[in-house]
């Protein structure tokens, strides 16, 4: 028995330049970084105050940091598409070759689904619910913790695929017969599923997480119709993760024993059914979309309601809407498979039920529409990605309510105007909506706001540069392109694509203006300081607070008496210029205390995920193990709390004094 | 060193309380009393060849979905206080998304199967 | 604190509804939370039951449910299981008066009906796989092992949390934390059985009519 199981030195490869360089590109910049902090020596403050922290706040910030740099990554496999879709025509072959090609386009979609978009959602929910609400934190906030360490660990092992071995060919979904072991025997698609199962579990707690924070512990007063939008946003999206990832979590493991034990679920022979995977991998799909799209629902009410400075228009049929969304999405997923050979019935009944999703939605658009008229606009950055995802998503929806119509599908099923389809919403919906929310909570995380003319070249960047790369999919696709090519022989297409290449060109560059945005915003962090807490003139409770929030988030736990918390006390104060807030009660309060139980647990996590990859039996055994003994010592611990004084509480509050704009 | 115990708003046991201990006993014991009967009624009704035997396996889905209640009621203490609106509405949601899964399902596989060229090998 | 706000002028109506008396007690929010989880982890057991649903007629040439169970040891499994529930609430009330003995019996009467679940479970599959029935045979299969085999593992989990937590009532009592996770621990064992008669009315008593 060989103690590596499968891995030798053949996994690395070698031979393929692109890979390599990419790889040591990486290395590199890990190395780079870990070594610099380390002789800065941060590593204690790192580990302190990140690493082992419990709070909210903390934790949502980590979620956007692995999110953008996976962005990077999701982003450049997109760069490599489009460059070898624009020169790979006739008889050019292109830069890359197919089993490359294929594997770039699977990484492209499972990195930008769950490593992108999922954590873009749950980092900016975990940053802002809590202090919506108007509490301290999660109701479970060391299982917060262990949720994004599971993250993590799936993370790292898809990036360790990029090195060791290789990554799935099958596309994001790995649908068999193609997944099982007869048709990939590689390690690709058991890197893609590991990776998927443990991240799953992450995803799978803080859907668990918010679902009991937002129902069983919002602040006193705030009954569920005083609840801020995108706290309705946050429940709907989390009451979907707990109702469908168990369904893609069992699909992958029938995958995964059929790959390992050679069970028949989805196998070609012994009666398996190959359809019943996709059936199952789709009933959680679908909901995944709404699951990523309505917390950035959520973030567009926030903030058209805030800088037009009116209510949001429609609250009660935005929360309508919300939960509308939340059922019918369980109701909508042979959409995604209406070419594989159901009856006129069935399609029918899924087409309808896909057109009539589409209401809520349009419910939504109206109400920002509404709540814009008539207000005092002011176009900051959130404003201009709202406006942006506005005029794109509604279009980009339009495009699905015709694919919502069977035989229309028929034609465009897995061409690429199905492709453009799904990015002509997912990146105005979710991407846009992301941004907008990381512009918004900036200056509340870090206490001084993004540079405003960095952000906006950005956001025209990335609105011009979708459009260019995106539209001319629409075209090609009707002129009969199949997704997912390495190769084409009609060169009709090439122009088109070549144009689409351009606009990757131009995202790029709003790519590089973000990044630009984030350097001139720490250089000129004084000029930028938001000192009153309230850099926006909000509406909801987590404006009441300092910028960056400390850890007790409230010293005293608002009392809610209406909608749009924040902006009713503003109207009720007696605001006192300059003058620090009169004197208070300060009792003690008792914050979770840090634990290193998410860190050693995904420590454990990625060693069995890797064993079980490649074979290496005892060290699954030793990672599952130490899993176990790590989570039955944290079971041990005899401190929960830390007392925080009242003294320091008061200093806190006594050192950021009053200052409002009404 | 033990915290006071404070019972939430509707919970209906508490150290000490004798009087209801005893009539929790009751609930418990009743509900095992009506499972054992309702299994054993189960077991019946599959081995049966008294009752009609297109009816037998609605028959088996009435007698599960009642010891699932047995279970609910008796087991768990899922009953409609208004401090429990949250438990049943969670309830009725993963209901729901279990029927959705299961029905459609099994609607959309018989349908795909059917639809298959008869006599091969990959219908089942 | 931005605004320097009178907050005493703000008075709390006298009569609030239940939705708005604040953060529920942590016993509460525990208790909700693992119930969420309970209700994705049937989720997931849905999800199998459809698979064994869509394959249960695939069996490839090879054996028919109706062929290989055994009504009788279904039925001390099913006995064991339900009696371990009862056992398992007993042990829920003698925690809640905080009698230990009472709840040392409790847990190890509910531990030794779930070993003895297993204990039956895995002789059949044992016997099985000794007579070629094994899940590589076919679909369906594939699918009974894997449904039924996933309830088992669930009960296997619940007996080595069971017997952890046993060591924490040892060593640190009842405490509040203590208490919550055997709270937990009890839904859980209790869901199990829930989860349990759906499988043996579905896959056994059903398998052996057709």
């Amino acid at each position: 028995m060989n103690l590596l199981g499968n891995l030798t030195w053949s996994a690395i490869p070698f031979d393929q330049p692109i890979i390599m360089g990419a790889s040591g590109g990486m290395i590199l910049g890990i190395v780079f970084v870990l070594g610099w902090v380390t002789l800065k020596g941060y590593l204690p403050y790192l580990w302190r105050e990140w690493i082992t922290s419990v709070d909210h706040k903390r934790i949502g910030v980590m979620y956007l940091v692995l999110a953008m740099l996976m962005l990077l990554r999701g982003f450049s496999d997109a760069i490599m598409m489009r460059a070898q879709q624009a020169v790979a025509a006739g008889g050019a072959q292109g830069y890359l070759p197919p089993e490359h090609f294929d594997q770039i386009f699977s990484a492209h979609g499972t990195i930008m689904i769950f490593f992108v978009a999922m954590p873009l959602v749950i980092g900016l929910m975990n940053f802002a619910v809590p202090l919506q609400l108007g509490i301290r934190d999660m109701a479970f906030p060391t299982l917060n913790a262990v949720s994004l360490g599971l993250t993590a660990s799936g993370i790292l092992l898809i990036n360790v695929s990029l090195f060791v071995g290789e990554f799935a060919k099958t596309g994001w979904v790995a649908y068999p017969p193609l997944s099982e072991l007869q048709f990939s025997p590689g390690v690709g698609v058991d890197y893609y599923l590991w990776s998927l199962q443990i991240s799953g579990l992450g995803t799978l707690l803080t859907g668990i997480n918010f679902v009991t924070t937002i129902l069983k512990t919002r602040a006193a007063g705030m009954s569920y119709m005083r609840m801020p939008v995108f706290c309705w946003t946050a429940l709907a999206s989390n009451l979907l993760i707990v109702a469908a990832f168990p369904v893609l979590t069992a699909a992958m493991a029938m995958l995964l024993l059929d790959r390992y034990l050679g069970f028949h679920f989805f196998s070609v022979d012994g009666g398996g059914n190959a359809m019943m995977y996709v059936n199952l991998f789709w009933v959680w799909g679908h909901p995944e979309v709404y699951i990523l799209v309505l917390p950035a629902f959520g973030i567009y009410s926030e903030v058209s309601a805030t800088f037009s400075g009116k209510p949001l228009f429609g609250y009660r049929s935005m929360v309508a809407a919300t939960m509308a969304i939340c059922v019918l999405a369980f109701t909508v997923w042979l959409h995604h498979f209406f070419t594989m050979g159901a009856s006129a019935s069935v399609n029918a009944f899924f087409g309808v039920a896909s057109m009539m999703i589409a209401v809520p939605t349009g419910v939504k658009i109206f109400n920002w529409l509404f709540t814009m008229y008539g207000g005092r606009i002011r176009f900051t950055v959130p404003v201009l990605w709202t406006i942006g995802f506005m005029v794109t998503f509604v279009l980009g929806g339009l495009t699905g309510v015709l694919l919502a119509v069977p035989p229309v599908d028929w034609q465009v099923h897995n061409s690429v105007f199905l492709v453009a389809h799904f990015h002509h919403v997912i990146i105005p919906g979710v991407v846009f909506g992301a941004f907008a929310g990381y512009t918004y909570w900036f200056p509340k995380a870090f206490g001084f706001k993004l540079e405003e003319s960095w952000g906006r070249r950005a956001f025209w960047c990335w609105f011009i540069g979708f459009h260019v790369a995106f539209m001319p999919m629409y075209v090609v696709g009707l002129m009969g392109m199949t997704r997912r090519l390495q190769h084409y022989d009609v060169l009709s297409w090439q122009p088109w694509l070549i144009v689409a290449a351009a606009g990757v060109a131009i995202i790029f560059a709003g790519v590089v203006c973000q990044i630009v945005q984030f350097v001139v915003s720490i250089r000129a962090r004084e000029e930028l300081r938001d000192v009153t807490g309230d850099p926006w003139n909000g509406r909801t409770l987590e404006w009441s607070t300092a910028s960056p929030p400390p850890a007790w988030n409230y010293a005293v736990l608002p009392r809610v008496t209406g909608l749009d918390a924040f902006w009713t006390r503003k109207k009720l104060a007696r605001v006192t210029q300059g003058e620090s807030a009169p004197a208070r009660e300060y009792e003690p309060i008792e914050v979770p205390k840090n634990s290193a139980i998410g860190f050693v647990n995904a420590f454990f996590a990625v060693v069995a995920g890797f064993a079980l990859i490649w074979h290496i039996w005892w060290m699954v055994i030793f990672g599952a193990f130490g899993a176990f003994i790590a989570i039955v010592l944290f079971a041990f611990r005899n401190e929960e709390e830390v007392e925080i004084p009242a003294e320091r509480i008061a200093r806190f509050d006594h050192a950021h004094p009053a200052e409002v704009t009404l | 060193m033990e915290a006071p115990y404070h019972p939430a708003p509707g919970e209906n046991s508490a150290p000490g309380d004798e009087a209801r201990a005893s009539s929790e006993l009751l609930v418990y014991t009743t509900g095992l009393s009506l499972a054992v009967l309702l299994t054993a009624t189960s077991f019946w009704v599959a081995n049966t060849s008294l009752l009609w035997g297109p009816g037998v396996p609605l028959g088996l889905t009435v007698l599960a979905i009642a010891q699932m209640g047995v279970h609910l009621v008796f087991f768990l203490h899922i009953t409609t206080a208004p401090n429990k609106t949250n438990n049943v509405l969670a309830l009725g949601f993963g209901i729901l998304i279990v029927f959705l899964v299961i029905a459609g399902s099994l609607w959309i596989m018989n349908n795909l199967n059917e639809n298959m060229m008869p006599n091969m090998p990959m219908l089942n | 604190m931005n605004v320097a706000v009178a907050v005493d002028e703000i008075q709390p109506e006298t009569l609030i509804s239940y939705t708005e008396t604040g953060p529920a007690p942590k016993r509460v929010v525990v208790g909700f939370g693992f119930w969420i989880f309970l209700l994705s982890d049937i989720v997931m057991f849905s999800a199998l039951f459809a698979s064994y649903g869509v394959l249960v007629n695939a069996t490839a040439g090879g054996p028919t449910g109706a062929q290989l169970f055994n009504q009788v040891s279904v039925a001390i499994e099913t006995a064991c299981l339900l009696l371990s529930s009862y056992t398992c609430g007993l042990m829920s009330l003698a925690i809640n008066s905080r009698r230990r003995i009472a709840t040392y019996l409790g847990a190890l009467v509910t531990f030794v009906l779930g070993a003895l679940f297993l204990n039956l479970e895995i002789r059949e599959f044992v016997g099985m796989i000794a007579s070629g029935a094994t899940p590589q045979r076919s679909a369906f299969l594939s699918a009974f092992f894997t449904l039924v085999g996933c309830h088992g593992l669930h009960v296997t989990g619940g007996l080595i949390w069971l017997a952890v937590m046993m060591a924490q009532v040892a060593i640190k009592g009842f405490r509040p934390a203590v208490e919550r996770r055997l709270f937990c621990f009890a839904l859980f064992w209790h869901a199990l059985d829930i989860v349990w008669v759906g499988l043996f009315t579905v896959v056994y008593l059903m398998g052996v009519i057709v």
